[in-house]
């Protein structure tokens, strides 16, 4: 065979081998260790970072919130209205994390001048005690470690409708609170129609920092489900027939609330005959009493079980309650697992169960087919149903 | 606490497919391995990723060199060898190429797509079927060699062609065989695997992708390219290898010109006899290496002489009808606004819009892979990293929907549907994205520019003076075999015989 003659041909693998070497011996020596492309990754979703808290304000008669900067007063990480923030608090021996949205808005964080970011929080009854401690506790000094710009419920301009209707239930309406800024801002390019449900009339979050982003392009509308003779506005609860008198034309939903309310407005929306592809739910969250899903078993309610927990070649064994995630077993054992979500979706809890049965939260099985097969769970929605071996990663 | 042995034969930095492969190769040699992997996961590259419900392949197109059950091919055999067993699909079509004057489907079989050539430029079968056969007997001599090397003499007698093209491009080398510029159109497609026009991509590369994907046709695993990861990290730990994840790595350490271990980024120090490292050759000896002065200059000459690879921007579309119903026909569509690889490389400077898209319905292959009465498409351009580098954190969010637009946009042309109007999910994956998950050196997942400067024959030749480090072996698509996911198996299987030959050599 001849590709240009017997000589040049044969003679072709070490021609590319002095290419090789000219190119090397003609190079600098000089290391260069610039990565842009992995600057603005880190940039963006740089993990864990230091917070400090510099304001701590009311924001409803039962919620505050809080402001946090750097301590070395930089940018925070660019995050899109509706993400969340995941912050860990110590607490005894455990570090217990929990994800909040973020109800300040994206241009905030990227400011000149002070950059924050900022939650808002509502003081629940009983099942939320971090809750209560942010509320009661938490002041402005204090420091936190937190990781933002999760969670995937946000504004896609290629896949939303231009216009966005917001059904919130209480204190969901903070991932819309920090949509209704950047919209206010001009740097979200949408029309945002807040449906925005509360119980009571003197107890609704952000109710007066909202009401002064209101413009031809944020519409808010408060509907009250409490018994109240002289409220002038909407009643009862995001129905249907209210919905529809707000939502014109092509919209989108974004739905985020407590559980109840999803559940209800699947049927509603259901009944609207919206297309899947226009309605968005936030994250269930964690389930508030496992015991009441379907195919939980019967008689598991008051057991407690033993957790073998594995990490590299270390074990402990602690005790796990069957009503409550491997994820809450392993804080309570001061076991460090890093959490995101909380519901299953985000999977930074993935973790092998070797051995035992548990039950998966149904609304929170976020897992990938294979992890399936091989018993990879994500701990924060696995309940134990037995004795139970699992490895997590190191933290 | 503590979460490590004192001491391991082996710690491989990454558990990609490549650090993978390194490990289960270690272990059926009865080594103590360790694998340290920076994400949740295991795969790199090869993994998936959820949205709205739905399980998304975040990357592969089509895996070589896989066969048929009893006659696999060289990475399927070794799957199989290691005990990993993937449920493999088949990829129905090479590919469809729409380029101006061009509306072919393509297939695999030499024949059949030499036919196929022939019938969109009559004549041309015999001279489109000498050439790929060229493709395979090169092929033929690149996996003998590769196991069996052998004097140049010998190499000349029995590996003829091989000796005979390795001096060329692909370009010199097809441009001999006088076809018309629309059979080398229909030829080309490929090249975007690896990533390197035809102008300076070594014959020796495209003549093993063209024998491989053209010859035997492709696979891709039904649970996706997370089946094969997560199976290769469960036979591996099966075999007494200990996978930890969520590990980076900050350091590798070395004492007298040896690398004994290694610093994670959470401060366990850990070490070994050996390493092997899948981060960039850039990254380990510009910032890792400990103490740095550890760095011969070559070293650092050698990785500013080379180009580095392609990084990747995919739009996926999860849409809300099924394929059959919107009209979408391939697995695979290279549609270009060109077809000459030389302008479509430069036009990859850029941040877009790109004028040569490779487009995948995986539902084609794997019908239930999203649930029925939809489907999910992937659009991809490969760009290089130049453009990006340039882009700020505040500038990427414009940015990316702007390339993903104008991406869209041009395959909703194509096929004669709105995809936007039936979008359940829509998910960007930028350069940036890569380097997040993966932690790659500038995003890059092509490893280094095959090119004349930069050959796979000169790799080979060279890669004995290249080993500055002892006990330091690389494993990735920026090693011998280049990108690709059987490339980096095959690059993994070399570092860990790398390892395994200095074992023997120093125990003797």
């Amino acid at each position: 065979m001849k590709v240009k003659g017997f000589l040049k041909d044969v003679s072709g693998a070490s021609r590319v081998t002095k290419r090789r070497l000219a190119a090397f011996s003609s190079a600098s020596p000089v290391p260069v260790t610039a990565d842009p492309i992995g600057d603005v990754a880190r940039e963006w979703h740089p993990g864990k970072i230091d917070l400090v808290v510099t304001q701590k304000r009311p924001a409803s008669k039962t919620s505050v919130t809080l402001r946090f900067e750097r301590p070395d007063g930089k940018k925070l990480p660019p995050f899109y209205a509706g993400q969340y923030i995941v912050l860990d608090f110590p607490i005894g021996d455990s570090l217990i994390s929990r994800p909040y949205s973020i109800s300040s808005a994206p241009f905030e964080a990227r400011l000149d001048d002070h950059p924050f970011v900022e939650i808002t929080v509502r003081r629940s009854k009983g099942d939320g005690f971090i809750c209560d401690h942010i509320n009661d506790n938490v002041k402005p000094g204090d420091t936190f470690r937190g990781q933002m710009g999760l969670g995937q419920f946000y504004y896609e301009p290629l896949r939303d409708a231009k216009h966005v209707v917001a059904l919130a239930g209480g204190v969901g309406i903070t991932p819309f609170a920090s949509m209704a800024k950047e919209v206010a801002h001009g740097t979200l390019d949408m029309d945002l129609t807040i449906l925005f449900g509360s119980v009571s009339s003197d107890d609704i979050a952000l109710k007066e920092e909202l009401e002064q982003l209101k413009s031809d392009r944020l519409r808010i509308v408060h509907v009250l489900s409490g018994d109240e003779p002289d409220w002038p506005g909407e009643r009862g609860f995001l129905s249907a027939e209210l919905i529809r008198k707000y939502a014109e034309g092509d919209c989108t939903f974004f739905i985020c609330g407590p559980q109840v309310m999803y559940r209800f407005l699947h049927g509603e929306l259901d009944k609207m005959g919206i297309p899947a592809r226009r309605i968005r739910f936030e994250v269930f969250g964690q389930a508030k009493d496992i015991t009441q899903f379907a195919g939980y078993p019967e008689g598991m309610a008051d057991k407690t079980f033993e957790l073998t927990v594995v990490r590299g070649i270390h074990e402990d064994r602690i005790p796990a309650r069957a009503t409550e995630s491997i994820v809450v077993a392993l804080e309570r054992a001061g076991i460090r697992i890093e959490t995101g979500c909380r519901s299953g979706e985000c999977g930074f809890c993935r973790s092998k169960l070797l051995s035992g049965n548990v039950f998966i939260c149904p609304e929170n099985d976020g897992r990938r087919a294979a992890d399936k097969d091989f018993g990879y769970i994500h701990a924060c929605a696995a309940y134990p149903l037995s004795d139970c071996r699992v490895r997590i990663p190191i933290e | 606490m503590k979460f490590y042995k004192d001491h391991y034969d082996v710690i491989v930095i990454g558990g990609g497919l490549s650090g993978l492969s390194s490990a289960l190769m270690l272990a059926d040699k009865g080594k103590d391995v360790l694998v340290l992997e920076r994400h949740n996961l295991p795969g790199g590259l090869a993994t998936s990723f959820v949205r709205g419900g739905v399980e998304i392949e975040a990357t592969l197109h089509e895996m070589m060199s896989i066969g048929d059950p009893g006659k696999r091919l060289k990475i399927g055999q070794f799957l199989e060898d290691m005990g990993v067993n993937v449920d493999w699909l088949d990829v129905p079509e090479a590919y469809h190429l729409s380029v101006p004057g061009i509306e072919k489907t393509m297939h695999p079989g030499f024949e059949r797509f030499a036919k196929e050539a022939d019938e969109v430029c009559p004549g041309t079968y015999r001279k489109v079927l000498d050439l790929l056969n060229l493709c395979h007997t090169v092929y033929d001599s690149v996996n003998e060699l590769s196991i069996h090397p052998m004097s140049k003499p010998a190499m000349l007698m029995k590996h003829e062609a091989f000796v005979k093209t390795a001096g060329y491009s692909a370009q010199e080398v097809i441009d001999t065989f006088g076809l018309p510029q629309k059979a080398v159109d229909l030829l080309a497609p490929y090249w975007i695997y690896v990533g390197a026009p035809l102008s300076i991509l070594p014959f020796t590369i495209w003549a093993v992708l063209m024998a491989d994907y053209v010859g035997y046709g492709s696979k891709v695993p039904k649970k996706l390219s997370h089946e094969m990861s997560l199976k290769m990290q469960e036979r591996a730990e099966e075999m007494g290898v200990q996978v930890e994840l969520k590990q980076p790595v900050e350091k590798i350490l070395v004492k007298d010109g040896k690398a004994y271990g290694v610093r994670t980024k959470r401060g366990d120090e850990i070490h070994a006899d050996y390493v092997i490292s899948a981060a960039y050759p850039n990254k380990v000896y510009t910032s890792m290496i400990e103490p740095a002065d550890a760095v011969p200059e070559k070293a650092i000459k050698m990785v500013n002489g080379r180009k580095i690879g392609l990084t990747a921007f995919t739009v996926f579309l999860l849409l809300d009808k099924s394929a059959e119903e919107l009209g979408i026909t391939d697995y695979n569509v290279f549609l270009g606004e060109t077809m000459d690889t030389d302008k479509i490389f430069e036009n990859y400077k850029g941040t877009g819009p790109y004028n040569y898209l490779t487009t995948i319905c995986l539902n084609h292959a794997n019908p239930t892979c999203t649930p029925e009465g939809t489907c999910i498409i992937s659009i991809t351009a490969l760009p290089r990293i130049e453009g990006w580098q340039q882009v700020s954190a505040d500038e990427i969010d414009r940015v990316k929907h702007e390339t993903s637009k104008s991406m869209v946009d041009a395959m909703s042309r194509y096929y004669g549907v709105d995809l936007l109007a039936h979008a359940l999910e829509v998910v960007i994956e930028t350069p940036m994205t890569v380097a997040h998950y993966t932690g790659m050196w500038n995003g890059c997942i092509y490893g280094y520019l095959h090119s004349m400067d930069d050959h796979i024959v000169a790799r080979l030749q060279t890669a004995e003076e290249e080993h500055f480090i002892d006990h330091l072996e690389f494993a990735g698509a920026h090693q011998i075999s280049g990108n690709g996911m059987g490339p980096a198996v095959t690059n993994g299987r070399k570092a860990a015989k790398n390892v395994l030959d200095t074992m023997a050599k120093e125990a003797n």
